[in-house]
């Protein structure tokens, strides 16, 4: 008798610790940053902006009254680095969340998200891997794919000289090549000439050959993918110096302040598409509370780059799944919530960080065309918000 | 008590395990390596199949510089011929895993084989560009070859299986991992002690004495690439079945830079120190990214310093190690070695 009284406290006490585990397991969101490395520009700025995001949400109650933990760690942007360190904050975290420094860590780490970790992931990257959700339902992008980017600035082109030379200028990386087939093809679909293909490597130094082709080609329009800053500024100059008359555009990681103080007098000459609104359109909300929060956080730092817009998005949306999973059955420690509450979001105002949010196959297929302005270097805006569809 | 290290005959001087301690601490380290993945969590078992798998690419590549002295650069475009090899294999040809391992081994062979050839003309800095080729040869190859390798896009594969028992997580694969070096470590000490290890010796000391004294350099140098490949060959097919996707950006030149690193460090010309060097290279920089980020949480605000600082350390600890013991850590357990084998008496 004794041992079966024992036996079912034991068993009582057993579930019971187990249901004040399960019940304590707070929102977590893991990221691995490119903190060093060549891509720490962003990491940085990347984990401030997540920081921000999960201290503001805290601040102002957390989930539902669950305060979100957040942890990070170095990737260092090597794909075996940054996977190990995934592997290191899952096991130590068990996150519910998880963020990725890179296109290369994302392709790698996908099979075994959506059939292991099942986390809802995210990360530096814009590549159409990850925003497939038949293929993987927990990988999103929290703005327009690189295909997207391209048909947004395609589409801007076609509709200010329809019939126009187009040129792509991409690095030789996996990440400089992603978009460049569905480029072509794009171009053929709205009527515009492809006229010349440039590769080059990041920073890339000598530029003649590839500036001279597209002069011999007669490009209109020259659209700069796969780099930071270097070599766009070089070509633009070089442009310059043979007298070509190109337009330059370029995507994402490219349309940043950095390279507008590069080109000095020449910034007016670039245009680029970004998702997310600058830190200095302080005309809209969200901005605005960026703009306050790091004047009081960090007095010192006068201005937040697009990498930090890329993340506070990311972690905003972050924060809305795990605010609608959480009053779903099973809360948002099951996986499937927190993707149908991701999926779900549709409309949702950001504060004109971006325009209204819908999720369309787990990205945001939505972006800007903004013109570098040579005196105030800053980015203008020149477009209105353009949705691409299918 | 041990006083020294006599031996009497040339068979015991060749013996792999020289001793009965031998024998019993690498006894007992084997049971350490059986119990580990009971007892690790996934990312120490992450890292100790990278181990694994560092330690057969930077064996196969101290084979071929440590002991023939023919400087490669070209390591990572042999992995990354082994890791295509299998991915093609498997996806493709609907060949197992277990098949497709030694057939990618074969084929980043030929490839060494075949890169192996000016070996025959050139040496020292001319060799080490001829093989510098290979890089770039291999690595357009795994970018334009699309109808092959997938582009940028790259290949996933399926784990390995036996019957409907997947090797899908790091805890199932460190045993093929842990097999995989067991073999390749044993053959190749079995190797340098054999009619051909003795011959790579020769042609390393001096090619053109060893010609005289009748040994075959177009045999053995082309032996040479071809085994070492075979070894970046296999560490390729496995490191790709593990992490189930592979890419052209997974071997960059720098990779090549990585796999040098571990044999200098560890020791050229011993397959001993091939080991060290390997883990040296994996564990050191992920030990200092954990106290890395241990410190970080110390002292919030002060990221910026701390975070950037570990590659300044590890940096340093490659430098001090090369000063302090030119040799390479192998160097250094063998003075650990003699110390206790000598002790008390160590003078």
């Amino acid at each position: 008798m004794k041992k079966t009284v024992f036996f079912v406290l034991s068993v009582i006490m057993f579930c019971g610790m187990l249901g004040i585990a399960i019940a304590e397991q707070l929102p977590t969101i893991c990221a691995i940053h490119p903190y060093t490395g060549r891509f720490a520009f962003a990491g940085i700025e990347g984990a401030a902006a997540m920081q921000d995001v999960v201290d503001m949400t805290n601040e102002a109650g957390g989930i539902n009254g669950k305060k979100i933990q957040y942890y990070w760690a170095d990737g260092e942007y090597k794909d075996d680095v940054g996977i190990a360190a995934f592997k290191r904050l899952y096991a130590q975290y068990k996150p519910q969340i998880m963020f990725g420094q890179s296109t290369g860590m994302t392709k790698a780490l996908g099979p075994e998200i959506k059939s292991r970790y099942k986390t809802l992931y995210s990360a530096y990257t814009f590549a159409q891997e990850a925003a497939n959700p038949k293929e993987n339902p927990y990988l999103f992008l929290p703005g327009p794919r690189y295909v997207d980017q391209f048909g947004v600035l395609l589409k801007y082109i076609a509709k200010e000289k329809p019939g126009a030379n187009v040129a792509f200028f991409y690095s030789d990386t996996e990440f400089g090549r992603e978009p460049i087939a569905a480029g072509k093809e794009m171009c053929k679909k709205l009527g515009l000439h492809f006229v010349a293909e440039e590769i080059s490597k990041v920073g890339g130094v000598d530029l003649t050959t590839q500036v001279l082709d597209m002069k011999a080609k007669k490009a209109e329009y020259c659209i700069f993918h796969g780099f930071v800053s270097n070599p766009v500024t070089a070509v633009v100059k070089l442009s310059k110096d043979y007298g070509l008359n190109i337009k330059f555009m370029g995507t994402f990681w490219t349309t940043e302040q950095q390279l507008l103080n590069e080109l000095g007098p020449l910034a007016a000459e670039y245009r680029g598409v970004s998702a997310y609104s600058f830190f200095y359109q302080s005309e809209f909300p969200e901005i605005k509370k960026i703009q306050e929060w790091t004047k009081k956080k960090y007095p010192k730092i006068q201005y937040r780059s697009q990498s930090y817009m890329q993340v506070y998005m990311s972690t905003t949306l972050f924060v809305e799944s795990f605010k609608r999973a959480d009053k779903m059955k099973g809360g948002f420690n099951k996986p499937e919530n927190l993707v149908k509450a991701f999926q779900s979001i549709k409309n949702y105002d950001v504060g004109g960080l971006m325009p209204p949010v819908t999720i369309v196959n787990n990205s945001v297929p939505v972006g800007r065309i903004y013109r570098g302005n040579a005196k105030t270097r800053q980015f203008d805006p020149i477009s209105d918000w353009i949705v691409i569809e299918d | 008590m041990r006083s020294g290290d006599f031996k009497e005959d040339y068979i015991k001087d060749e013996a792999i395990f020289q001793s009965v301690f031998v024998k019993f601490w690498l006894g007992l380290f084997f049971v350490f390596l059986v119990l580990f993945p009971f007892a690790a969590n996934i990312h120490m078992l992450y890292i100790a199949n990278l181990i694994g798998f560092a330690v057969i690419g930077a064996v196969g590549l101290n084979l071929l510089t440590g002991f023939t002295g023919q400087i490669s650069l070209g390591h990572a475009a042999f992995l990354g011929v082994g890791a295509y090899a299998s991915a093609i294999l498997i996806t493709r040809c609907g060949f197992s895993f277990w098949l497709s391992v030694p057939l990618a081994g074969l084929v980043s062979a030929l490839a060494g084989f075949l890169i192996g050839l000016p070996s025959l003309r050139v040496k020292g800095l001319y060799l080490c560009i001829a093989t510098l080729a290979s890089q770039f040869i291999f690595g357009f190859i795994f970018v334009h070859w699309e109808s092959m390798t997938n582009g940028i896009t790259g290949i996933h594969i399926p784990p390995p299986s036996i019957g409907d028992f997947k090797f899908d997580t790091e805890r199932k694969f460190y045993w093929i991992t842990l097999v995989s070096v067991i073999l390749a470590v044993g053959y190749a000490r079995n190797l340098v002690r054999s009619k051909m290890g003795r011959a790579f010796m020769a042609i390393r000391d001096r090619d053109l004495a060893a010609e005289i004294m009748g040994i075959n350099l177009f045999r053995y140098k082309l032996s040479s690439f071809a085994i070492s490949s075979f070894y970046a060959g296999v560490a390729g097919a496995l490191w790709v079945s593990f992490l189930k996707v592979v890419t052209p950006e997974h071997f960059p030149f720098l990779l090549s830079i990585e796999y040098l690193a571990m044999i200098i460090v560890g020791g050229l010309g011993s397959v001993l120190g091939s080991i060290f060097g390997a883990i040296f290279m994996t564990l050191v920089p992920e030990t200092l990214s954990v106290l890395s980020d241990i410190v970080k949480e110390m002292a919030p605000g002060w990221e910026n310093l701390i975070i950037p600082f570990k590659e300044v350390v590890f940096g340093f600890l490659i430098v001090g190690f090369l000063v302090f013991e030119p040799h390479g850590l192998v160097e250094i357990w063998n003075r650990i070695k003699k110390f206790f084998i000598l002790w008390p008496f160590s003078y």
